[in-house]
Formats: C-alpha cells, sequence, structure tokens
C-alpha cells in the first residue's frame, strides 16, 4: 500500500514539510476512515436532505418565501452539518483509544487540530456544495454567481470548522460531549453564520460584488482570528 | 537517567490513585510494577508518558516515550499495514513495516476489525519495534499472548532492553521475575 503523499521529502522529517505532510496524511488517514464506516458521511447527508426537503415543504410551494428563506436554511443546515462531523473527528480517535498515540506523537500538538481541521475541510467542502444545490433545487436559491458562492461557502465554512474542531477536541474526553458542543459553539459562530447568511443573501438578490466583499471581509478576519486563536489554545487544552 | 517522577500524587476526585511516589528509569533497565487491580499501575503509566498531569510532583523525561495500553488501540478499519505506515509517517520515521509484520506473524492487508485479541497485541509490539521509542510504557503486554506471542514479547523486551528503558506492569510474577531489573510493588492507595 502506498500513502497519498509518499515520496515527499522524507529528509525533511521534522520541518515544515515535515508537519505539511503529517497534517494531510491526517486529513487523508481519517476521510478514508469515514468512507470505510459510511455511518457519520450518510447519517450527515440524510440530515442535509431531511432538514432541506421538510423546510421546503414548510415555506412552499410560492417561491418568494422559498427563496427569501434560502440562505437562512441552507447555513442552518452547513451550521449543524459541520457540528456533526467535528464530533465524529474526535469520536473516532475517543472511540478506538487511539487520541493518545497522536498526542504522543513528536513535535507539538497543533498539526493534530490542522489535521483534523482539514479532514472537515474535505468532507464538508463537496456536501456544503451538495447542499447549495439541492437548495438551489428547492428553495429556488439562483446559481448564476456560482464563484462568489463557492467563495462565501469556503469562507463560512472555514471559520464555522475552525472553532468547532477546536471545541470538539477539548470536549473529546468528556462525557456529554454531543450536548456541551453544540451550547459552547453557537455562542461563538452567531458572527460567522450572520456574515454567511447575508453575503448568500445578497448573491441571491443580485446585489453588486462590491457590497458583499464587506461581509466577506468580516469572515476572513472571524477566519484569521478563530484559526489563530484555536491553534494556540489547541496544545494547552489537550494537556493531559 | 531517562525518566524521573519526583513526589509524584495522582487524584481522581476524591480518591487518591497515586500517592508521594518517587521513580527512576535508567537506559537498559526493566522495572515492573506489581500490584492489584486499582492499585495506580495504568496511571502511574500514563503519567510517565505524559498522558495525564500529576496533582502533585514532577515528573521529567530524557527521551521520547510511547504507552501500549491494555487491550491496545487501533482504527478497526484499517489493515494493519495502513496502521503501521501512519504510525511510522506521524512519528517521522521513514521504515517499512513488512519486516516487523512478518517476524510478528501478522497479515498485513486484514482489516483491523477481523484481529483476534492476540494479533491486536502482536501488532502492538510490532508498532513499538518501528516506533522503538526511548521509554517504553507497556500496561500488561503478555495478556491475550499464545505461547509464540510470549517468546515474540521477551525477544522484544530483550531488544529494547539494549538500547532503551521499559515499564512494564503486569499481574503475571513469572514474567516480571524472568524479565525485570527491579519491581516496584504498588498497594490500594
Amino acid at each position: 500500500m502506498k500513502l497519498p503523499v509518499e515520496g515527499w521529502p522524507e529528509a525533511a522529517g521534522q520541518g515544515r514539510v515535515g508537519v505539511v505532510r503529517r497534517v494531510v496524511l491526517l486529513a487523508l488517514r481519517d476521510l478514508r476512515l469515514e468512507v470505510r464506516d459510511r455511518a457519520g458521511l450518510l447519517s450527515i447527508l440524510a440530515f442535509f436532505a431531511v432538514m432541506l426537503f421538510i423546510m421546503a415543504l414548510a415555506l412552499g410551494p410560492e417561491e418568494a418565501p422559498l427563496r427569501r428563506a434560502a440562505p437562512g436554511v441552507l447555513w442552518v443546515a452547513l451550521a449543524f452539518g459541520s457540528t456533526l462531523l467535528s464530533t465524529r473527528a474526535f469520536a473516532l480517535e475517543v472511540e478506538e483509544g487511539t487520541l493518545d498515540d497522536l498526542l504522543l506523537a513528536p513535535g507539538g500538538k497543533e498539526w493534530i487540530y490542522f489535521g483534523k481541521l482539514l479532514f472537515q475541510m474535505l468532507l464538508l467542502l463537496p456536501l456544503a456544495v451538495l447542499a447549495l444545490l439541492m437548495a438551489a433545487g428547492l428553495f429556488y436559491l439562483p446559481l448564476e454567481r456560482l464563484f462568489p458562492l463557492f467563495l462565501t461557502l469556503v469562507l463560512g465554512v472555514l471559520g464555522y470548522a475552525s472553532v468547532a474542531t477546536f471545541y470538539a477536541g477539548l470536549l473529546a474526553r468528556l462525557r456529554g460531549r454531543e450536548v456541551l458542543l453544540p451550547l459552547l459553539l453557537f455562542s461563538l459562530v452567531v458572527p460567522v453564520v450572520l456574515a454567511s447568511v447575508r453575503a448568500t443573501t445578497g448573491l441571491a438578490e443580485g446585489l453588486p460584488v462590491a457590497e458583499i466583499s464587506d461581509w466577506w471581509q468580516l469572515l476572513l478576519v472571524f477566519d484569521m482570528v478563530y484559526l489563530t486563536a484555536s491553534a494556540l489554545l489547541f496544545p494547552v487544552v489537550m494537556e493531559g | 537517567m531517562l525518566l524521573r517522577l519526583q513526589g509524584i500524587s495522582k487524584r481522581f476526585g476524591r480518591d487518591w490513585v497515586v500517592r508521594d511516589l518517587s521513580f527512576t528509569l535508567e537506559r537498559g533497565e526493566v522495572v515492573a510494577l506489581l500490584g492489584p487491580n486499582g492499585s495506580g499501575k495504568t496511571t502511574l503509566l500514563r503519567l510517565m508518558a505524559g498522558l495525564l498531569k500529576p496533582t502533585r510532583g514532577q515528573v521529567e523525561r530524557a527521551g521520547r516515550a510511547l504507552f501500549l495500553p491494555n487491550p491496545p488501540a487501533f482504527h478497526r478499519h484499517l489493515t494493519a499495514r495502513e496502521h503501521l505506515l501512519y504510525d511510522l509517517a506521524f512519528h517521522h520515521q521513514g521504515k517499512e513495516p513488512e519486516e516487523a509484520l512478518d517476524r510478528f506473524g501478522l497479515p498485513g492487508d486484514l482489516p483491523l476489525y477481523a484481529f483476534s485479541s492476540g494479533m491486536k497485541k502482536r501488532l502492538a509490539l510490532a508498532r513499538l519495534t518501528l516506533l522503538f521509542p526511548d521509554i517504553w510504557l507497556l500496561d500488561e503486554p503478555e495478556t491475550a499472548l499464545d505461547k509464540g506471542g510470549r517468546e515474540l514479547l521477551l525477544s522484544t523486551l530483550a531488544e529494547a532492553r539494549k538500547k532503551a528503558g521499559v515499564v512494564l506492569a503486569t499481574h503475571d510474577r513469572t514474567l516480571a521475575e524472568r524479565v525485570a531489573d527491579r519491581t516496584l510493588e504498588l498497594g490500594v492507595a
């Protein structure tokens, strides 16, 4: 068996290339586990489908209310989906007892955070695109401005997942983590969800990019702050 | 000195599991931890590894420590070869797992959910020989092993003794007397 990033400079070992290699490998390993297990992936897909379908039934069939609600419904679905996924990212390790192995690997603990975050992004972005297509079909969400919509998805999902991954790691070894995670998480990520909804609404209403870019800048600032703070605090909270 | 514990105590809630314990481990030394269930053997190993913080006291390590839990922890949807390859990559080691898989008599391409407890224990030992830490912390390494597995454990410990230090928690006094340079008897705190 060849690892996906085999052939990367091994000699670079513990340098920056070594850290990036470990981050990518951890994300790809988790992706492999998730695909083989299937249960988590299927439950998130089912959640997206059921939630969007029920909301469409509840708000429809007129086009105007559906179109107005589309950005909000889309981002609520993505927020809950990301929460489910972040719990799984560490549940995989806790259920099998393998978190200790990762913590005892040499060279800090930040790479575990970035590996788990990359895993979430690799899984969540295709799911977000799928949710966007479902929202387009069920809620008349226009897809003419696909690139700006995708940019909003990336910025919003990154901001949400960066905090969700941090809290999932913090709570990984606690009982009742599934209850605590949303409580802690939602209070902190409200600005990200609001900015994402406003940017998506602006794109759906055909506002010029100049007006929407304020929301993108806000999202970018939140992403940077959350990423930096989470990466700095993660090794501290993973101490025994 | 590879490992030094100075006045270590550990409390979970109101219960003291380890109280005021001091200990040193030298390179080339094998120390056996003995004691009844609940005497704090596993907690002590986890404190030594740095997986737990002591309530009081200090732990100093002059090398890389790895902890083998009982039962060993693996992702059941990976094969043995995949698991070892990922472990090697996470530990920055560019070795090949084939030799270790052969030596420990393990099928490389079988998912770990199909492994017996003894096979998982063999895989855990194979993992340790590949990663070869300075400090080996083994929690009941003999359980679930058959006669052949036990021989492999003894040869692995002999190999580890040459370059590293080993602390093993066990209920098997025969094993402790055979492999350990000294024993540390723990009582229920």
